[in-house]
């Protein structure tokens, strides 16, 4: 696991970013490791922004969470549903390292669902005390401005205005990267994220 | 340490017997990696401390080992079809279909064990000269068990189950196999009865005990279930003439029926079986006279058992959900604010076995003519049970009673002939009744979970027997813990397993041995029999064990 770490924050580092000017699109790629990956403009001092009205729902159904990793914006309020005709529980050890924010949702029954609203930025290892191996993960965006990688580690956030941010990457297994971005003029940057 | 224990007058047998083969014969321990395979899914799915089973576990068993409601969406490695399931529609005119599974399910298990004995080790109650000087050392480091076992279904409600010891202590010729079965569940809808009503098992299986020995948790084996009736053949006290070698911890060979749910709600198994009293193996008891089932005129794989005659086992509980939360009361476990949990429940239960002991003596009719004798000693064991469980903590019990039927032989003016038979005995004409050999005992255990991960469990086993204590008098080395006094063994055995992983674990347990003596003597005072230096030959002992 800690080799497994290692390996992914090391390899995650390089990021590959293009800007371009009001409302530009940001894309690049999350190289390195092989497990699911998400990136986002980080919080932006001064800037507040609603949250949706309609979040995500998850899915419990044969012993899997679907989807695995799912990006929101914080104050987005996730779904939480249980297909399966077996007992599942959700919990969170942690947010983003932070044992204080663990969480235990509980256990409902088929076919009904439970909400909650994340209010915290971070990543959300989600759990099931009942089935050890099921493993999920929310990722709580500050900004509007998010994307989950697709298989390859591509990724594109559209809509984003000009300015610099702090652009932050995360891959199951690393933990976050951050580097600053300028975003704006038309021209295209080159951003590296380094551990 | 005693210096001179390598000339210590000691009989290996008292030695193998409460010591060594406590964990050359540990019992098995299975979980079933297989399944973990076949789901993806975790060992703790099915097993608290594996393999316990969870309350999940016992509704996956029930169920035929799959999941009781929609098994194939919880499949990941499907299963292959051995037919289409349209080929039902052309039934009989073809092979109903039926499926194996996608991956072999096959897991392996291996255990290792270090155990130190007690100072008192080498003053076991043996007082006859063995035939070459032994020695129990304080330490030592032993191989257990490497077995392979496979489980699963192919469909239509049609499981079975497997598993073998390829070695045992290091040697290969030590193995055998242990459950070996097919199970075919709700049969009773041929005959309209509810589901899980009526399921049939066949092959040899362990009985279906209140409490499992051949999948049990302990290190060590419960006392009761390895007691055999062994009547005593010496003058120290009335005699007995019985030799029955069954006890509960071996497997039956036969067929069952059984129906309920082990989780909840009532269940019952009716099985009959081989009769086995004698112990002798199958290969022993082969004849190239008659046919078997890979017979021919060079002898088959033989038969095991010593008659006609089928032994009974009956067993019915019920078990009280407790839950508070009407809704998951029913559920196959509770949902709890921390997550889903074993119920709180109370399990009664009952359990009966009749059989007959079957022995063979050299004879004369009242004729004069040779003959051979044949005992047949009913015999029976009864008892109940309990288990009663509370979130992390589970307080079982037995109690059991056996009784055989006594059948002394006599002379041919009807008197008992003096046990054992020696070379001036008269040979005997029939049996007389005489008092039964009986015995009784159990056990009271309790465990809980401290963490997911560590599992403390404190156990009290207790054996009454009084053709135990018999030989113990003659001075029998397979029976130090009885004697003049004491007619009972008595031990308690705490201990704590942890989980280093999923599927490894390693188990403590310090068990304080029952009292024994070497010599006893009149106390003056009372004019009662009274040991002399009484002393527990203590072991504690470490097992590591894993499955893949």
């Amino acid at each position: 696991m800690t080799k497994t770490r290692k390996f992914l924050i090391a390899t995650s580092a390089a990021l590959f970013v293009s800007a371009a000017s009001y409302a530009a699109t940001l894309s690049g790629t999350v190289a390195g490791g092989h497990g699911a990956a998400a990136v986002y403009i980080d919080a932006i001092p001064g800037k507040t922004f609603p949250a949706p009205a309609k979040g995500p729902v998850v899915d419990q159904k044969s012993l899997l969470f679907q989807p695995h990793v799912v990006v929101v914006q914080q104050g987005t309020t996730v779904e939480f549903l249980n297909s399966d005709t077996v007992a599942h529980n959700i919990f969170w050890p942690s947010i983003s390292g932070n044992k204080k924010m663990s969480h235990n949702l509980g256990t409902w029954p088929k076919g009904e669902k439970r909400p909650f609203k994340f209010d915290t930025a971070g990543v959300v290892p989600l759990l099931c005390n009942v089935h050890p191996e099921m493993s999920a993960f929310v990722v709580v965006s500050p900004t509007p401005y998010f994307a989950e990688a697709d298989a390859s580690g591509a990724y594109k956030i559209e809509n984003i205005p000009a300015g610099s941010y702090t652009l932050v990457s995360w891959r199951e297994g690393g933990r976050p990267t951050s580097k600053p971005v300028t975003v704006g003029g038309g021209a295209t940057a080159v951003a590296k994220l380094s551990k | 340490m005693n210096k001179s224990a390598a000339r210590f007058p000691a009989h290996v047998l008292s030695v193998l017997i409460p010591v060594l083969v406590m964990v050359l014969t540990s019992p098995k321990s299975e979980a079933i990696p297989a399944f973990s395979r076949q789901y993806h899914t975790s060992c703790q799915t099915c097993h608290i401390a594996f393999p316990k089973l969870n309350d999940f576990g016992k509704a996956f068993k029930d169920a035929g080992f799959k999941f009781p409601k929609d098994d194939e969406t919880f499949l990941k490695v499907p299963a292959v079809m051995l037919g289409a399931p349209a080929q039902k529609d052309v039934f009989p005119r073809s092979v109903w279909p039926g499926e194996i599974p996608g991956l072999p399910p096959i897991g392996l298990r291996m255990n290792m064990f270090f155990q130190a004995t007690g100072a008192k080790r080498n003053q076991f109650n043996v007082l006859s000269a063995p035939a070459a000087p032994q020695f129990i050392p304080a330490t030592d480091f032993e191989t257990g068990l490497f077995s392979i076992f496979t489980a699963g279904n192919f469909g239509g409600d049609i499981a079975f189950w497997v598993d073998d010891d390829i070695s045992v202590s290091g040697q290969n010729a030590s193995g055998g196999l242990g459950d070996a079965y097919m199970r075919f569940g709700n049969i009773g809808r041929f005959a309209k009865l509810p589901t899980d009503t009526l399921n049939l098992r066949v092959g040899q299986f362990e009985l279906d005990l209140p409490f499992t020995q051949a999948r049990t948790y302990n290190l060590s084996p419960y006392d009761i279930y390895s007691e055999a009736n062994i009547g005593a053949v010496n003058a120290m006290g009335a005699q007995q003439n019985v030799a029955n070698q069954f006890a509960f911890a071996g497997a039956a060979k036969g067929i069952e029926l059984s129906g309920g749910h082990n989780y909840g709600g009532y269940h019952y198994s009716v099985a009959m079986f081989n009769q086995n009293t004698s112990g002798v193996s199958q290969a022993s008891n082969s004849s190239r006279y008659l046919p078997s089932a890979t017979g021919g005129s060079s002898g088959g794989i033989g038969f095991g058992s010593d008659s006609s005659t089928k032994d009974i086992y009956a067993r019915l509980s019920y078990r009280f959900n407790l839950e508070r939360d009407p809704a998951s009361r029913s559920a196959i476990q509770a949902a709890g604010t921390t997550g889903p949990h074993d119920h709180t429940y109370l399990n009664v239960g009952s359990f009966y076995l009749r059989g007959n002991s079957r022995q063979a003596l050299p004879g004369v009719t009242l004729a004069g003519g040779n003959t051979l004798l044949v005992a047949h000693e009913p015999f029976y064991r009864a008892g109940g049970d309990f288990s009663f469980n509370i979130r992390a903590l589970n307080v079982l019990g037995l109690y059991m009673y056996g009784r055989d039927k006594n059948l002394l032989p006599v002379d041919s003016s009807g008197n008992p002939i003096p046990l054992p038979f020696g070379s001036t005995s008269p040979l005997p004409t029939s049996f007389i009744s005489s008092f039964p050999a009986v015995f009784h005992g159990g056990f009271v255990e309790a465990d809980y979970m401290i963490l997911p991960w560590i599992f403390a469990i404190a156990r009290w086993d207790g054996v009454h027997s009084s053709a135990d204590r018999i030989n113990a008098l003659a001075l029998s080395p397979g029976f130090p813990y009885f004697g003049a006094t004491q007619s009972a063994r008595n031990r308690f055995t705490p201990g704590v397993q942890f989980l280093i992983h999923p599927n490894v674990k390693a188990s403590f347990e310090y068990q304080i041995r029952p009292r024994q003596s070497v010599t006893s003597a009149v106390d003056p005072v009372t004019g009662l029999q009274k040991l002399q230096n009484p002393f527990r030959v203590n072991t504690a002992l470490f097992g590591l064990e894993f499955v893949y």
